[in-house]
């Protein structure tokens, strides 16, 4: 008898770790308390549909594969659109396949059924790593771009106790006859590029401190142990709030809405503009019609409210571009990626 | 103020929350595989609908009955739940072959308490003063730091130092499978899936629980007499002294490991393991079942997790992995954690502190009414319990980054540890290797490449030479006391 009750206690524990694992394949059926996000919206499957284009996906169960770790800004960026977007279809999960700085994903994404069933957040690093070579074989041509969500550019941050720099062009000149330590959140990571890239512009040189992540370069800034930071403005906004570190420049075409005094490179005469951004995928062969019903889905998630707040109170900045248009910029951004991987020496034979 | 904190933490639903995510994190930590990290994250979206006190206080929750469920199936299975119950196993599964498992489990419940609590009093009364302290981390001290703790290997060889040696390497070796950080060149690895690294859990319920398992298949037809009776519940008097003595002093070296960035839970509890060794009474018994190894491991993880949150909640930077989800869980909520919040949200920075409190008392509770159920796993017959065993290793190892590789690399190191136990070689030295292999490495070559190559760098500040002292300490400690010993004879 004890042993039986026993049984049924560890099976129970075993079957809340299936589910805790499951979570992101499961579809409705038994609705656990593992498995609230999926259920929850699974009930609203008729509420609003999409049938743009002739697809009608209001029926299918939608999984979207996140490149990276649960928690991280990609992921509270995806969750945060499913959530805006679950009414569009039957139900919208979120899965996590992280590794290999994002390859592994964005492979499996590119690689699943081309019925729009698996969408995946692609970043900046699609280009990226195929330029630094460490791809594995991925390649942006793998997928068909539905939109892009976000972007942020790189924001070059210095203590703000630190007199020696005022202005960028005190950065660029001080880097130009002395060691300028810039800290990066990965070595050939975009805030690793970007700041080569910047420096290529201004004709002068960094000695650039790669970090996992870039929290650990901008605490080694706050403590004083290295002289900048490249990274995104969303990183260090608290800091810049709360006074211990100040932005020279931002490296985009425009001013961004929260600093508005703090001038872009262009405008200090250095054209480098360079950062990340997130944006929807499918694999090329799904048919367009598909697409356009997932664009119009995911678009108009992106322009709720809910959406909007979370992304405003995250420091994150909403660009949405429509599927063409991405694609050009992923074209693009791999140019200028593997001119600078190129430049740098990175390249993984 | 205080009635607001006071009434929000102690609201009845909150409370609920609470209790909700302490028994969570307690499964989660007691199943092999599914780490406090990863039991915050997935438990994350359910947080995202409440509003910002409950949903971080049921993370907390989480947090701490996992760091204290990973005890219960290192004590019962030699199977750590989560890295930082590694080194509760070495002496934890001794007790349960003595059959003295309940004891084993009512010393890692109490040890786990007192180490919490004392971070706990740390993070409510010198958290400004202590975050400072992370700012002075930079690259030298973290690769002194990552040294210091491979010095722990030493102490958990046990009598052969060859072999543990031999298996610390082998993990360090392991450790540099993957892209190197520093001039990302591709080391032993041709597949996509090693680019990463190998995922350390994976090895861990490898070498710990599927060899295990391999092992119990042996005799698993065979009835062995493991007394599973439980006289009792709460340790003895003696015990009891003992835990509050050692934990606090271990929950105290895990607040401060939880301070500094990037050292976690796991590492705290082995250098609690490893001070305690020191100034114990009886240090051959280490290893082979002492209580007070179990105290002072047990307190030195639960002591991370107050640690953790301090400079989390002072700077916004995270003092390790769960804070690190924690902070975006707090960004979620619209809070931007940092400078700032101390002015903008005193309510619920000191409503964390006490619920900090309250998370841990729940644990406590829950622990200790609950022992006497966890003691029954070890009177199921092994025809059922090992198969469940493996399926769990193999969820486990699925479950982090739902890949089936990594389940693959759980089963290669599961073999591997079943042939080291055959030799007598011990393998908690080997994650150990593989948790401080790349930190060292890491931060060795950072620091190098910011001084311009100047060796200098690591005997700068105070903190260097405060580990360069536990280093020597711990190294030749044990000969030093023999010569003063010997010249105080000899006189």
């Amino acid at each position: 008898m004890k042993v039986k009750k026993l049984l049924s206690t560890v099976l129970t524990a075993a079957m809340v770790a299936t589910m805790l694992v499951g979570c992101g394949n499961s579809d409705g059926g038994s609705a656990p308390a593992g498995d609230a996000p999926a259920a929850e919206s699974s009930g609203s499957g008729d509420a609003a549909a999409a049938p743009a284009g002739g697809a009608d996906l209001s029926g299918e169960s939608i999984t979207c594969i996140v490149p990276y770790d649960a928690g991280g800004g990609t992921d509270t960026v995806m969750r945060a659109l499913a959530d805006a977007a679950k009414g569009s279809f039957k139900n919208v999960t979120v899965e996590n396949r992280s590794g290999a700085g994002g390859a592994t994903g964005m492979l499996a994404g590119a690689t699943a059924k081309a019925d729009g069933t698996t969408v995946t957040m692609i970043t900046v690093e699609l280009t990226t790593l195929e330029a630094m070579g460490t791809n594995a074989g991925l390649t942006y041509s793998m997928f068909k771009p539905i939109m892009m969500v976000n972007s942020a550019c790189s924001a070059i941050t210095v203590k703000s106790d630190d007199d020696r720099f005022s202005t960028l062009e005190d950065l660029i000149e001080y880097s130009k006859s002395n060691e300028l330590q810039m800290g990066n959140s990965g070595n050939g990571a975009i805030w690793h590029l970007a700041a080569a890239g910047l420096a290529k512009t201004a004709g002068t040189e960094f000695k650039h401190v790669a970090y996992d992540g870039a929290a650990g370069a901008i605490t080694d800034l706050l403590g004083g142990h290295i002289d900048a930071v490249a990274v995104s403005y969303a990183e260090v906004a608290s800091y810049v709030e709360s006074g211990d570190l100040k932005v020279l420049a931002v490296m985009s075409d425009n001013r961004l809405e929260s600093i508005p005094d703090v001038p872009t490179c262009k405008e200090s005469g250095y054209d480098a503009v360079l950062g990340t951004w997130r944006g929807l995928g499918v694999p090329a062969d799904t048919p367009d019609e598909v697409v356009d019903a997932l664009y119009a889905a995911f678009s108009s998630a992106a322009e709720s409210d809910a959406f909007k707040e979370f992304m405003d109170n995250s420091n994150n900045v909403i660009e949405i571009l429509d599927g063409a248009t991405f694609e050009e910029r992923i074209k693009k951004d791999l140019e200028v990626y593997t001119g600078l991987v190129n430049d740098l020496g990175l390249k993984v034979q | 103020m205080l009635m607001e904190v006071l009434q929000s933490a102690f609201n009845p639903i909150i409370l609920l929350y609470m209790v909700v995510g302490v028994a969570a994190g307690i499964c989660i930590g007691a199943l092999p595989g599914l780490t406090a990290t990863m039991g915050v994250a997935l438990l994350l979206p359910l947080t995202f609908g409440m509003d910002a006190t409950s949903g971080i206080l049921m993370l907390l929750g989480i947090y701490v009955g996992a760091i204290y469920g990973g005890s219960i199936s290192a004590v019962l299975l030699h199977t750590p739940g989560t890295p930082a119950s590694a080194a509760t196993a070495i002496d934890g599964y001794e007790f349960s072959k003595r059959g003295e498992a309940g004891r084993a489990l009512g010393i890692a419940t109490l040890g786990s308490y007192v180490g919490g609590i004392v971070s706990c009093i740390c993070l409510w009364l010198i958290s400004p003063q202590l975050a400072k302290l992370a700012l002075k981390f930079s690259s030298a001290e973290f690769f002194l730091l990552a040294l210091f703790g491979l010095c722990i290997i030493s102490n958990i060889s046990g009598k052969d130092m060859a072999k543990g040696l031999i298996c610390g390497f082998l993990g360090i070796l392991t450790a540099t499978i993957g892209i190197d950080s520093v001039t990302s060149y591709v080391r032993f690895s041709d597949n996509v899936n090693l680019l990463s690294g190998v995922q350390y859990i994976a090895v861990m319920i490898g070498l710990f629980a599927m060899s295990q398992a391999f092992e119990s298949i042996e005799d698993i037809f065979s009835k062995d007499e493991v007394n599973t009776k439980v006289t009792r519940l709460l340790p003895t008097k003696e015990d009891f002294k003992m835990i509050l003595r050692t934990s606090s002093v271990t929950g105290l070296i895990g607040t401060f490991i939880g301070i500094v960035p990037g050292a976690g839970a796991d590492i705290g509890s082995f250098v609690g393991y490893n001070a305690a060794r020191g100034f114990s009474k009886n240090p051959e018994m280490f290893g082979k079942g002492a209580p007070d190894a179990i105290a002072a491991s047990e307190g030195g993880n639960n002591g991370v997790t107050g640690g953790a949150l301090i400079p989390m909640l002072t700077l916004g930077v995270p003092g390790d992995a769960v804070a690190a989800i924690m902070i975006g869980a707090l960004t979620i909520q619209g809070l931007t954690p940092g400078p700032m919040l101390f002015q903008s949200n005193k309510v619920l920075v000191y409503t964390i502190f006490l619920g900090m409190f309250v998370a841990n008392t729940i644990m406590v509770l829950l622990g200790f009414s609950c022992i006497r159920l966890f003691t029954k796993v070890l009177s199921v017959p092994k025809t059922i319990l090992t198969p469940i065993i493996f399926a769990l290793c193999v969820i486990g190892s699925y479950a982090m980054r739902n890949n089936l590789f990594d389940v693959g690399v759980m089963l290669f190191a599961g073999v591997v540890g079943y042939f080291l136990g055959k030799v007598k070689i011990p393998t908690s030295p080997a994650i150990l290797g593989l948790i401080l292999g790349p930190m060292a490495e890491k931060n060795f070559r950072t620091a190098l490449l910011k001084s311009g190559g100047s060796p200098t760098v690591f005997f700068n500040t105070v903190i260097c030479w405060f580990f360069i002292l536990l280093i020597v300490v711990s190294l030749f400690g044990g000969r030093i006391k023999a010569l003063v010993k010997k010249t105080a004879k000899k006189s």
